[in-house]
């Protein structure tokens, strides 16, 4: 009890209280804007109205969803399910409008309808089931992402346009997403500050038997908490979803963290009882900052990860730093003690400003200087060799032509996709080649590089609904055949195989199935005894395949829709691979030929990711100077074999 | 200046945390084997000194020495160098581990890189041995009662071979049987050498067991008188003036009955309870820890369920494992854990006031905020409540003005029953007085209360009847002219099946069982 001794002394202020909540918010404030000013010292492209927009519009997804979790924090729970949830309404929404022909109106207030019943699945099991909130949530993260795959089976689907309509601007330029994001703050301090439950939650996250003994409805409390929450998440889905015009089912991946994120950041504890709207806003801005500024300032897309942490650490130490120095005693700021530890905050503040800007500029490669022609490169990961062969290609042609070259990493996320492109569009590029996520998402960015007059060249996937200097792709559907065509007779026309699937909802996923399965026709005699997704990722494909292992030990032969999982695949077979049973997989990876060249993997359909990205820079380039390029330039793909392979490069 | 039984000195000590002065020339010795107590008033200063010899805080002037030598103590480890062991009120105890494991926490004997368990365990029995406490060395420690956490905490300040051991508040949470044992190892520290450094709120504990006094107030040290020192006298030097009396009970005229409670009974825990509280009344129920007295009133608040029975307000039977329906007939509950069951700590005093009626403040989903700040700024006025605001937050003020917050809560929603779970525990002797005139205050408005609580004098010095509860079951009552202190134990540690004729005498074995788990149900507070 270290405070006892504390014995107010009178007169100290009434104020004491308004000045430390002003001292805590101010935490994150400082944060913010030391970051804002980091950034537009450093590119010029910053501190513009229109990029500030788009930096609001950027930060809104992640403000919304996590509004509905400050509710959820400040009564000492955590929802993990809103990035799944948000996902799940969007398709709902999509589903139902677009392919069961719901009125609209309808849709929305049924997308809506879902985002509060999963929420009150949550609040049942925490309150009602006495689960710990976090694998409550856990579990409907799950629950929530396997439905929405299952509803738009996997592929994604058109948003209808009345709602897409969300995403666009109003008069011209304030972008709705701002509006929304705005109104639902002001709703999430109405709540927090002046509402019974809002009340409540203060109560229950701060001592939730002390609440239960004065009479609050704990149990029911909870159950309206959780259903806020969906119901936030839901309207995030549904601003994710029209900004893309097509509503994911892969959207919103980790959002859930990114909110908590932004409402830690913005003040709150994860232990309960604190947590205001104004913090969580703070929280999203600044993570939306560092991204837009990150982009702008061409930082690698690998460093930017890890700036992101080292910030998110930074805030909140920041924060805490300064509510011990300000907040311990009775009345802050009375007597010189507590002078001083603020001004240390000040000066950590400050080293912390140097270090962010030293950081950022050492890392961004001094690009701004020259007047050399500037591209940017959105590629949809790099967490795959593939890509980054794409980038390797693209880097080499840019080194050879001399022009600066940007490249991003969506991360699979469409949404940040989007995000990036408007970066590459509001920093004024030469040109923009983007390698999709997803097509239909990528449209409306593409459009909006469009009417700037940027030039765009996609790589590997197309863009839909938009315009396209060049398409610089390798033919999956055509890849898929010759998979087929390659191992049926390998096998002699006869056999049972398994097909490991990509990323449910992926375009490359889609192609490779679909050509493999018409490949497959001309072949009567294999049998396609099971189909599962591996995500594209090598862990996976061993787990999978060592799972469908125990239901078909004599299969014949596997076909991985990349190399990475036909990899996987060929550690769970052991022995087998490449003797009793053939492996094809898909891209040419280096590791994939190493593979085919040692045996164990019987054949890749090769693309030539470097070609990819090569030609990619050079159409871009040229279309950059007013060239007119081919709308479609197809790289060959090619069937790798042991007999080949010395001859391929990749 | 080198006395060599002395082990431990403080010199003008002084201590300020921004905007107040916690601590001021304040002096301090200890010597090899005697008992030193620090006494003082919660807020008084103890806590932070006691943070200075465990080194959670440092001073901004004046020195420490120890052995003679000026030292600076910046953390635990300086402290343990030292050989200085604190026993705070809240232990520091992983539940989950066993008592040995506890006992060497962080330095288990090691053989090859492994825990040796054999040894740590047999020396985790010749500490506890020494402590004289039954318990085994692999027994879990979440399963022990709160007398045993202290034993335990005891024997690992003794595995540091502590020197100086300070004891904060010890007999704060125990009943008085406890009470005697921890005295008895106390005083064989003492006979070994140990300086103990002892707080203690309870005044007759000091002539028992103390040598010296030191007393604190208000961040200095105002005497050191020896233990034998009169009561009176101490508290005058303790709160700077005398307190005319200590139980300033008026009694009123009682009315009708207003709670009445019929043959509760939950399985295991309390039997066939029946009793009544009238208007104007202050009913005490007093028992050993663990005699089933919190678990009764929990549930006529309904915050816990029972399996038999009913409790009636004005003649309406309330629902079972209800806190609403309970809060409705104008029942309220002081729990006996404050921080942990009655307050929001890191809320602020206003916000604590006015949760209770929160819900009766709200109107369509608002909360009407001016309306609950008024009526908290009125009952914070009403109770004296000392701080620096209503926005400070309840954490940080002192157990007395805690205590009152609770209450106020209550009084705000205009509460007939009131029932206080052990009210005075660990407040200084002038909030209980407070405490006290605000209970005759409820008591002359027509309202009831129900008391529990394990300080024998309280009880006798404030209730009207008493009642007495052993072994889950209402051993006896006794009116207050026949209440004494010998009465009272004499129910609470009697068998109750010989001693009522209102309930049916169980079967033995069911008793046994009773108190069984009874006493699993012991540990308290944290």
């Amino acid at each position: 009890m270290a405070t006892d001794t504390l014995k107010s002394s009178t007169g100290a202020g009434g104020a004491s209280g308004g000045l430390r909540r002003l001292l805590l918010d101010n935490g994150a404030l400082t944060a913010l804007i030391v970051l804002v000013i980091a950034m537009s010292a450093l590119s010029g492209d910053f501190l513009t109205a229109d990029n500030l927009l788009n930096v609001g519009v950027q930060a809104a997804v992640t403000a919304i969803l996590a509004f509905g979790v400050t509710f959820v924090i400040v009564s000492a729970g955590i929802d993990l399910s809103v990035g799944s949830v948000a996902a799940l309404s969007a398709t709902v929404l999509a589903w139902s409008a677009t392919s069961q022909g719901v009125p609209v109106v309808l849709a929305v207030l049924l997308a809506i309808a879902t985002g509060i019943a999963c929420g009150l699945v949550n609040g049942f099991l925490v309150s009602y089931g006495k689960l710990p909130s976090f694998i409550a949530t856990l579990a409907m993260l799950s629950v929530a992402r396997g439905l929405s795959l299952v509803i738009s089976q996997g592929s994604p689907i058109a948003f209808p346009d009345s709602v897409s309509h969300l995403g666009d601007t109003l008069g011209g330029w304030l972008p709705v997403p701002v509006l929304v994001m705005v109104v639902m703050g002001l709703l999430t301090a109405f709540v927090l500050g002046r509402t019974y439950i809002g009340r409540s939650m203060y109560a229950i996250g701060g001592n939730e038997e002390a609440a239960r003994l004065s009479g609050l409805r704990v149990k029911k409390q909870k159950l309206a908490i959780y259903a806020l929450s969906g119901l936030f998440a839901a309207a995030a889905g549904i601003v994710l979803a029209a900004r893309l015009s097509s509503a994911q089912p892969q959207a919103a991946q980790g959002y859930e963290l990114d909110a908590i994120a932004a409402v830690v950041i913005g003040g709150a504890s994860l232990a309960g009882g604190t947590g205001k709207a104004s913090g969580t806003l703070i929280g999203a801005l600044i993570l939306a900052v560092l991204r837009n500024g990150l982009n702008l300032l061409s930082v690698s897309a690998f460093w930017q990860q890890v700036v992101i942490g080292v910030v998110i650490a930074l805030a909140v130490l920041l924060d805490t730093l300064r509510r011990k120095a300000g907040a311990t005693p009775v009345a802050a700021g009375t007597s010189s003690g507590g002078g001083k530890k603020q001004a240390a905050t000040y000066v950590l503040a400050a080293v912390v400003a140097a270090a962010v800007v030293g950081a950022m500029s050492f890392l961004h490669n001094g690009s701004s200087a020259a007047k050399t022609e500037r591209i940017g490169l959105s590629l949809s990961t790099l967490n795959n060799p593939f890509f980054v062969q794409i980038r390797a290609g693209a880097q080499e042609e840019a080194r050879k032509r001399g022009v600066d070259l940007t490249v991003t990493d969506a991360q699979n996320d469409a949404s940040q996709q989007a995000n990036q492109l408007q970066n590459f569009t509001s920093g004024g590029l030469g040109a923009i080649i983007v390698n999709p996520v997803d097509s239909d998402a990528a449209g409306p960015s593409v459009r909006s590089a469009n009417t700037s007059d940027i030039p765009v060249v996609a790589v590997d996937r197309g863009v839909n609904k938009a315009e396209t200097d060049a398409l610089v792709a390798s033919d999956n559907v055509a890849g898929g055949r010759q998979g087929a065509k390659a191992l049926a007779e390998k096998l002699g026309g006869r056999g049972t195989i398994v097909i490991l699937q990509g990323q449910a909802g992926t375009s490359a996923s889609r192609e490779r199935g679909a050509g493999f399965a018409e490949g497959l026709k001309d072949y009567p005699g294999i049998e396609v005894v099971a189909k599962q997704p591996a995500d594209f990722d090598r862990t996976k494909g061993l787990d999978v395949m060592t799972n469908l292992l125990q239901a078909h030990p004599d299969v014949d032969g596997v076909f991985a829709e990349n190399d990475e999982m036909a990899l996987g695949a060929i550690k769970a077979l052991g022995s087998k691979a490449g003797t009793s049973v053939q492996v094809v997989g898909f891209d040419g990876t280096p590791d994939g030929l190493k593979a085919v060249e040692a045996g164990t993997l019987y054949a890749s359909v090769a693309q030539q990711p470097k070609e990819l990205g090569r030609i990619a820079v050079d159409n871009a380039l040229r279309a950059a100077e007013g060239e007119q390029v081919s709308e479609t330039v197809k790289v060959p793909v090619k069937v790798v074999t042991k007999e080949n392979v010395a001859g391929f490069g990749g | 200046m080198s006395n060599p039984d002395e082990l431990l000195r403080i010199e003008g000590i002084r201590k300020t945390f921004p905007g107040v002065v916690a601590l001021d020339n304040v002096d301090f010795d200890l010597r090899r084997g005697e008992v030193h107590v620090l006494l003082g008033e919660n807020g008084a200063g103890k806590s932070t000194l006691i943070k200075m010899l465990s080194g959670a805080y440092t001073p901004d002037a004046g020195r420490i020495l120890a052995g003679g030598e000026e030292v600076r103590i910046h953390g635990a480890q300086d402290s343990e160098r030292l050989g200085i062991a604190t026993i705070y009120q809240e232990f520091n105890l992983v539940p989950d581990l066993t008592v040995a494991e506890n006992i060497f926490l962080g330095r288990q004997p090691r053989r090859f890189g492994m825990i040796d368990r054999k040894t740590m365990e047999a020396e985790a029995a010749v500490l506890l041995e020494r402590v004289g406490v039954p318990v085994s060395p692999r027994a879990r420690v979440r399963d022990l009662g709160i007398a045993r956490l202290q034993m335990v905490e005891i024997a690992k300040a003794l595995s540091l071979n502590a020197r100086v051991l300070i004891m904060d508040e010890p007999t704060a949470v125990l009943t008085s049987e406890e009470v005697d044992k921890l005295f008895a190892i106390v005083r064989r520290l003492r006979a070994d050498g140990v300086g103990i450094v002892f707080i203690t709120h309870h005044l007759e504990e000091i002539a028992a067991l103390g040598d010296r006094v030191t007393v604190i107030r208000d961040g200095r040290s105002v005497g050191q008188v020896p233990a034998s020192t009169p009561e009176d006298e101490l508290v005058r030097l303790m709160v700077g003036r005398s307190i005319e009396q200590q139980y300033p009970r008026v009694r009123p005229e009682t009315g009708d009955a207003l709670l009445r409670v019929e043959g509760l009974t939950r399985d295991g825990v309390f039997h066939d309870v029946s009793f009544e509280v009238r208007a104007g009344e202050v009913v005490g129920i007093a028992g050993l820890v663990g005699a089933g007295r919190t678990e009764v009133v929990r549930a006529v608040f309904g915050a816990d369920p029972y399996d038999k029975g009913a409790v009636l307000v004005d003649g309406t039977t309330l629902r079972r494992h209800d806190v609403g329906a309970a809060m409705a007939a104008g029942i309220g509950l002081v729990p006996e854990d404050r921080k942990g069951q009655g307050l929001v700590l890191d809320a602020s005093v206003a916000e604590n006031l006015g949760l209770v009626t929160l819900r009766s403040a709200t109107r369509a989903g608002l909360v009407d905020l001016k309306g609950q700040h008024a009526a908290a700024a009125r009952i914070a006025e009403q109770l004296g409540v000392r701080m620096a605001g209503l926005g400070q937050h309840v954490r940080t003020l002192s157990g007395g003005n805690q205590q009152k917050v609770v209450i106020g809560k209550w009084l705000l929603a205009n509460t007939k029953v009131l029932i206080l779970d052990e009210p005075t525990r660990g407040i200084d002797v002038g909030a209980k007085v407070e405490i006290y005139q605000l209970v005759n205050e409820l008591t002359a408005g027509g309202a009831a209360v129900l008391m529990i609580s394990s300080d024998l004098p309280e009880v006798l010095g404030m209730s009207d009847r008493v009642l007495v509860m052993a072994q889950g079951r209402i051993a006896g009552e006794l009116p207050a002219d026949r209440a004494t202190q010998d009465a009272v134990m004499a129910l609470a540690v009697g068998t109750p099946a010989g001693s009522g004729d209102h309930h049916t005498a169980g079967p033995e074995d069911d008793t046994a069982d009773t108190a069984g788990t009874t006493d699993k149900e012991t540990p308290r507070g944290h």
